[in-house]
């Protein structure tokens, strides 16, 4: 291993994750600063809807496609978020095994385990550029930072399907660049879009707490409902 | 443009947006990923269909772009980057007017649809408040602002015309039941029940008042009705002010007090209900002391409890429910309607999607008072009307005065052979009194 790839590999990683943990709770406690609003009234809605039901609920949406309509309408879509998320969660992980247990990559199974998850997330990253720009609304509502984002994502999963094998039998470049691409991937988040994973939990719970203590969450199958109200 | 150029107008909402943020409007304002899955929730879109400017995501990002600029380091850093702008004149303030009053009916469909759980019509809300706090505003918001701020009411009823109303009504009760109990109470102290109602039935449909009064009769309820603080209606709802929102609510809290009442109960209006019962609380920034509750509620008590009878087939045509936004989304208040219609009608016929998932009736967020937007708000409409025809019932029975008047305007518009009713209607008509 030659020292700049150490380098990239550790060093860089290191202090890109340390910039973005800082920014991160930068961010949060900006977010916490603002006055939080409060119900006064008593609950509303059947006794079998409250804030913690409410919250599981909210949260847990993501992983229930049948629970909205807009996901439960469009299973194509739903796929490729699944597909496109698992991705980045390997090619997380795939940026702290190479240089931390370069060992497990001397599976050829885990190999082609992740270069098929992350190989996955490169092709919906296509077909989402492609939708950004054809579709007319999704257009319309795109900043510059929604294409530089996904684009930047679908380049980090070309590179991770290259690095998975942690090879440098034909020269390091794939493996700088991936490292180079996952730090820079580290320090732009927390500024861009792609942050919102990290309001994911707070608007989830926000309306998760507030719909389930005025029993709308968790939302009524309509062949479930029964009566008995408190309000 | 520079802050000097700024209109004072424009200069003026940007010194009020700080202190319009709570937590959870600011999540909302930096979660969208711009990924476009509300887009199909909203009726507005699906009528428009090649109008990017009505999705949810779009009309969020106007309200978006001006708090990144100004709020958030993000967009003060590098706007162009993330899509941040600023106001300048008035006229960027009729854009914003045209598309937080004129293209959305805070109805939060698109809410329950976000992965990421933005609340778009909350945010929306607080923009029509930066919006009224200048004097911009459709001018039916205005005058019914005006009428709710000053009389006391939404629609300009006078206090002597409330009360003749119900002296009139009091006399057919009277005579129709042989009994002077059957009056309607008014100002009586220490009832169980203090019964608020919407002006419209004052000035446009006495009938559900009466209606509510045969039924409260029959289940020798100790009930009474304000002379003051009658309407639990609140215009701050939909104009987004939450003084007028705060003081509206709180003269029905005063009164309720004042008699010594101990449930308020409210008479079926969406957006009376959760105004009342869930957002006024916190505009008034009151703890409520007594129970609160919709009139379907204690409707639907007397008949469990046997307080009152009916006769499903006293109502024998074909009847299907519309949900009101705000007792389904935003109060969970979709159950019972279904329980006590299926109780006095004898053909119940479910409309899809319902409950939470239910479109908006297109009157909403105070859409009716805005008749500079009613061919948008109609042609909306063909959502509800396909719904309702969908159905193949005759009547649409709604816990709303609002979506009375939205679904009884898209009826005649899209000539359906359909009419509006309401629960106080059926279960007065299915009532079967007691002889005397």
């Amino acid at each position: 291993m030659s020292p700049f790839l150490h380098l990239a590999e550790h060093r860089v990683q290191e202090v890109a994750l340390a910039i973005m943990a800082i920014v991160y709770v930068t961010r949060l406690i900006w977010l916490f600063r603002f006055r939080r609003g409060r119900d006064r009234q008593p609950p509303t809605g059947l006794p079998r809807t409250n804030r913690t039901k409410g919250v599981l609920y909210s949260m847990a949406a993501v992983a229930m496609p049948w629970a909205m309509e807009s996901t439960r309408t469009r299973p194509g879509f739903y796929a490729q978020f699944v597909a496109f998320h698992l991705a980045v969660t390997a090619n997380i992980v795939l940026s702290f095994v190479i240089p931390y247990g370069p060992g497990l990559l001397e599976s050829t199974t885990l190999v082609r385990l992740l270069q098929i998850v992350i190989g996955a997330g490169f092709v919906v990253g296509v077909v989402r550029i492609v939708r950004r720009v054809r579709d007319p609304i999704v257009r319309r509502i795109s900043s510059p930072d929604d294409y530089f984002c996904i684009a930047l994502l679908t380049a980090w999963f070309a590179a991770g399907v290259v690095a998975a094998p942690n090879s440098a039998a034909n020269g390091e470049m794939h493996l700088i660049v991936y490292f180079l691409l996952t730090a820079f991937f580290l320090v732009y988040v927390p500024f861009s879009k792609i942050s919102h994973y990290l309001y994911y939990p707070f608007t989830r719970y926000w309306l998760g707490y507030t719909l389930g203590y005025r029993g709308v969450f968790p939302v009524e199958s309509v062949r479930n409902a029964r009566a008995g109200s408190r309000s | 443009m520079s802050q000097a150029e700024r209109s004072h107008k424009a200069a003026k909402v940007l010194e009020q947006l700080p202190r319009k943020l709570t937590r959870q409007i600011v999540g909302s304002l930096v979660a969208c990923v711009h990924c476009g899955l509300c887009t199909d929730a909203c009726h507005y879109v699906l009528t428009n269909p090649g109008d990017p400017t009505y999705a949810p995501a779009y009309k969020a990002d106007r309200i978006r772009k001006i708090f990144k600029r100004h709020i958030d380091w993000t967009g003060r850093f590098a706007p162009w980057w993330v899509g941040a702008g600023s106001i300048f004149t008035d006229e960027d303030l009729e854009e914003l007017k045209d598309i937080s009053f004129g293209k959305c009916t805070n109805c939060r469909r698109c809410t329950i649809n976000c992965p990421m759980g933005v609340d778009f019509a909350v945010a929306n809300r607080m923009l029509r408040g930066l919006l009224v706090s200048v004097g911009v505003m459709p001018e039916g918001v205005a005058v019914v602002s005006k009428d709710q701020w000053e009389i006391g009411n939404q629609m300009g009823v006078l206090k002597e015309d409330y009360i003749e109303t119900l002296e009139w009504l009091s006399d057919e009760l009277e005579e129709e039941f042989g009994d002077p109990a059957a009056r309607i109470p008014i100002d009586k102290p220490d009832c169980d029940i203090v019964y608020t109602i919407n002006p419209r039935e004052v000035k446009y449909d006495p009938r559900t008042i009466s209606d509510a009064a045969r039924i409260f009769y029959a289940a020798r309820e100790r009930w009474t009705m304000p002379s003051d603080g009658w309407d639990m209606t609140n215009f701050g709802l939909f104009s987004g002010d939450d003084a007028l929102g705060g003081i509206v609510a709180h003269r029905v809290y005063e009164q309720v007090r004042a008699l010594r009442g101990k449930k308020l109960v409210m008479s079926e209006c969406g957006h009376g209900y959760r105004s009342t019962r869930c957002e006024g609380p916190n505009w008034a920034g009151e703890d409520i002391e007594f129970e609160m509750e919709s009139s379907v509620i204690t409707m639907l008590r007397y008949l469990n409890e046997g307080r009152i009878k009916v006769d499903p087939s006293k109502n024998a045509s074909s009847y299907t429910f519309h949900d009101s936004c705000n007792n389904a989304r935003s109060c969970g208040l979709y159950e019972e309607p279904r329980v006590l219609l299926q109780m006095v009608v004898g053909d119940f016929r479910e409309m899809y999607p319902n409950r939470a998932e239910n479109y908006c009736c297109t009157g909403g967020g105070g859409a009716m008072s805005m008749s500079e937007y009613a061919p948008r708000r109609l042609k909306s409409a063909k959502v509800k009307a396909d719904q309702l025809t969908a159905t193949g019932a005759r009547f649409v029975v709604t816990s709303c005065h609002n979506c009375v008047d939205g679904l009884t305007d898209l009826i005649k518009y899209y000539r359906l052979d359909m009419k509006v009713t309401q629960l106080v209607n059926l279960v007065a008509q299915a009532l079967v009194v007691p002889e005397k």
